[in-house]
């Protein structure tokens, strides 16, 4: 009897626990995407999914792709593509990489607001985050130090960069690394001498102007189209195709509603 | 589901399978999107797929870091088989009498070399190549060579650092390379062993001039190279790509600063020491020895292949290191590798056409020490200065660059006791000597594109009996009145 009534409580402390752990979600990864646009899409899924808890955490693109190697998330935002070593290192340990596209962004290069600037080429923009160029009046600016702002080293937009508009280059040896896209451009306001890059969502903040490239402006139609030359992709990484919780998730995300949000948050819907 | 899996067979097929190709598939991709024939989900997972078979593959596993741009592994292996033999002269004046008594030695050796060369971001280069052998002058270990460790012992397969170096090839025309590199000028073997990798620092420059002289005169039309590493290890800027012309003129710099040997210390305490080595007290010089050369020449090339090379240079030393700090004597005895009063003018050059289209080439050198006196004087044979020249001429036919390709060369040499330095001239020809003349003979044949078989026999004996033949060679012995090597190679090129 004390038998079957131990039974009957294990069974139901199990289905207890079984039952939160599918209403939890944990998310890993990118600052870019994890500092506003997820938050907001957890909300709206939160609203119409009553009981789901997310847990976030916004600390890099590899954080996030560490995470679904090691099985410490069920989704790892990204906002640069899985690199070589980390989809043979996943391989390896039996796990694959399935990259989601969750929306488009544009890396938009940013000065003070009262900057004479009005537009940059792309080697300008190499020469100045490499520091080939250290002076504004090298490309057309009144003179000044320039000081450029940077992520740090785990930031996907950190590497994104490189290669998008470095040719993989190193940053310039006095280049600031900072958190996030809100503090690149809180300096950037701050110093009519900075430079920085920040996804498209941050370009509103105060005291920044975002920069024509080679004359295309970051905007949702010139990165849908992939003319803006700093385009690129966000993800969401899972370990093979996404089941449960973080399949609807996913869903929602790349559905109507979330693609709203997306819209709203400043990143760029993906059709 | 079904454009997903076109497109990934379309990418295999256009990328010749996945291996080591998904970092290429990006623009392939991007095209398909741009054509609306796949999505950008479906292209990320096409990407994913590709890059995930690639690291399961050999070539994926390897990583290079960002800064390479290009990266090249080659090498050779060689076995070889050598005779070498040199005779002592009858009534030897230095107090010996060996009639027609032969040294002589047959060897069995091997060499490899192994390289990496590339390219870096931002127009720089570098080279690395191991190499078997820590002799300057030669890469090779002998079978059996060990005196102890039993048959088979490893004692002297050692694997050793034959050249380490970078360069910048960032302004058009120049090439700046540092470290222990390949040899920056053009050479031959009379005054430069092959072997040799100098340490130091080298200044290239080469211009191409073309002429176009059909019709309403002369037209110059001027181009540069901007060549990084030199796949052939050639001492010049690697060439233009051939326009059309009917007259090319490349002339070329090569200025090179070698740090010949390295003095320690430059400031000893208390005097400064003195040696007995050459008979009389001399002051032993404490300073590090620099090799400085000056190289300017030019290649006019002509229709149909035909070409001229000169490239005179101008050889100094400054200092005298402490391993060659004693004045050179060159006979039984004395000092062999002394650097002093070494002030060498060198050119060599070249006539190449072809006959039939087999290239066929006449190749010569010629080199006057202009300090020969002082040398001669420092060596006990003062009034001997007149033995300052070198020179060689010889003949060439064909090439050795893919299967069934053959050559054979065959030149006179001629070196005087007080002509060149020692330590540098070829070390099989004449056994690292000179005071020695006589005849050299390479033929060779590519059994494979990679495969090479080569044969070299030479014949040479003393220029002048009135000295030794200076420098150290493989033979124990001096004056090496008369000298033959005969040497059977076969060799793997990668």
């Amino acid at each position: 009897m004390k038998i079957k009534y131990l039974a009957v409580t294990l069974g139901l402390l199990a289905s207890t626990l079984s039952h939160a752990n599918a209403d939890r979600l944990v998310i890993k990864g990118s600052d870019t995407l994890g500092a506003k646009l997820v938050p907001q899409l957890a909300e709206q899924f939160k609203a119409q999914h009553p009981g789901t808890t997310f847990d976030i955490a916004a600390e890099g693109s590899t954080t996030g792709i560490a995470a679904i190697i090691d099985g410490t998330a069920e989704i790892g935002m990204s906002s640069r593509r899985a690199k070589t070593s980390e989809v043979g290192t996943a391989a390896a340990k039996g796990k694959h990489m399935k990259p989601t596209i969750v929306a488009f962004d544009g890396i938009a290069v940013i000065v003070n607001s009262g900057s004479p600037i009005k537009s940059l080429t792309k080697k300008q923009v190499e020469q100045i985050f490499t520091g080939d160029v250290t002076d504004w009046s090298a490309v057309g600016g009144s003179g000044g130090k320039i000081s450029v702002y940077t992520r740090n080293t785990s930031s996907g937009t950190y590497s994104d960069f490189k290669e998008l508009a470095m040719k993989k280059r190193d940053y310039a040896g006095g280049s600031q690394k900072m958190a996030g896209n809100e503090q690149i451009a809180a300096e950037v306001g701050k110093n009519p001498n900075g430079v920085g890059y920040v996804g498209m969502a941050y370009t509103k903040a105060g005291g920044v102007k975002a920069m024509p490239i080679d004359g295309a402006v970051p905007s949702t139609k010139s990165v849908q189209a992939h003319t803006y030359p700093y385009w690129r992709p966000t993800f969401y990484y899972t370990n093979g195709d996404p089941s449960g919780l973080a399949k609807d998730f996913v869903d929602f995300t790349v559905g109507p509603g979330g693609q709203r949000i997306v819209a709203q948050v400043g990143f760029v819907p993906i059709k | 589901m079904k454009k997903l899996t076109l497109a990934a067979a379309a990418l295999c097929v256009a990328l010749g399978g996945t291996v080591a190709r998904a970092q290429d598939s990006g623009a392939l991709l991007d095209l398909l999107v741009k054509k609306r024939l796949i999505t950008d989900q479906e292209a990320e997972e096409v990407r994913t797929e590709l890059v995930k078979e690639s690291t399961s593959t050999a070539a994926g596993k390897w990583k290079l870091s960002t800064p390479i741009t290009e990266i090249e592994l080659y090498g050779d292996a060689r076995l070889r088989y050598e005779y070498r033999g040199g005779r002592l002269p009858d009534n030897y004046k230095f107090g010996q009498d060996n009639t027609n008594d032969w040294y002589e030695r047959h060897r069995e050796r091997y060499r490899l070399r192994v390289g990496l060369r590339g390219t870096l971001a931002d127009d720089w280069f570098f080279g690395l190549r191991l190499e078997t052998s820590a002799n300057s002058r030669s890469t090779n270990v002998t079978f059996g060579g060990e005196s102890s460790g039993g048959p088979f012992a490893k004692g002297d397969d050692g694997i050793f650092v034959g050249q380490a170096y970078f360069g910048y090839t960032g302004l058009p025309d120049f090439k700046f390379t540092g470290g222990r590199m390949p040899n920056p000028l053009i050479n031959t073997s009379m005054v430069w062993d092959d072997d040799i990798n100098p340490e130091g620092l080298a200044e290239q420059w080469k211009h191409t001039f073309t002429f176009n002289l059909g019709g309403g005169g002369g037209e110059a039309v001027q181009s540069y190279s901007k060549g990084g590493y030199s796949k052939e290890g050639k001492g010049v800027v690697a060439a233009q790509a051939a326009e059309p012309f009917k007259l090319k003129l490349d002339v070329f710099a090569n200025f090179a600063q070698f740090v010949y040997d390295d003095e320690n210390p430059e400031n000893p305490i208390g005097p400064n020491p003195t040696t007995t080595a050459n008979g009389s007290t001399q002051k032993i010089p404490t300073s590090d020895a620099f090799m400085l050369a000056w190289q300017v020449g030019a290649r006019l090339t002509f229709p149909n292949s035909v070409y001229v090379q000169l490239a005179p240079t101008l050889y100094n030393y400054t200092g005298n290191g402490d391993t060659f700090n004693v004045h050179f004597q060159g006979d039984p005895g004395g000092n062999q590798t002394g650097i002093n009063s070494l002030l060498v003018f060198d050119m060599p050059a070249e006539i190449g056409w072809k006959l039939w289209d087999l290239p066929m080439r006449v190749f010569g050198d010629f080199a006057v020490n202009f300090e020969a006196d002082d040398r001669a004087a420092a060596a006990g044979h003062a009034g001997s200065g007149g033995s300052r020249y070198a020179y060689e001429i010889g003949l060439g036919v064909g090439q050795l660059k893919a299967k069934n390709d053959w050559e054979v060369r065959a030149w006179w040499q001629h070196s005087e006791q007080f002509s060149l330095d020692p330590n540098l001239v070829d070390s099989d020809i004449f056994d690292s000597r000179v005071n020695i003349q006589g005849v050299a003979v390479k033929a060779g044949y590519m059994l494979a594109d990679a495969i090479s078989l080569n044969l070299t026999y030479s014949y040479g004996w003393r220029t002048n009996g009135n000295f030794g033949t200076g420098g150290i060679g493989d033979l124990p012995i001096n004056p090496v009145d008369q000298y033959q090597l005969f040497q059977a190679d076969m060799s793997v090129r990668f």
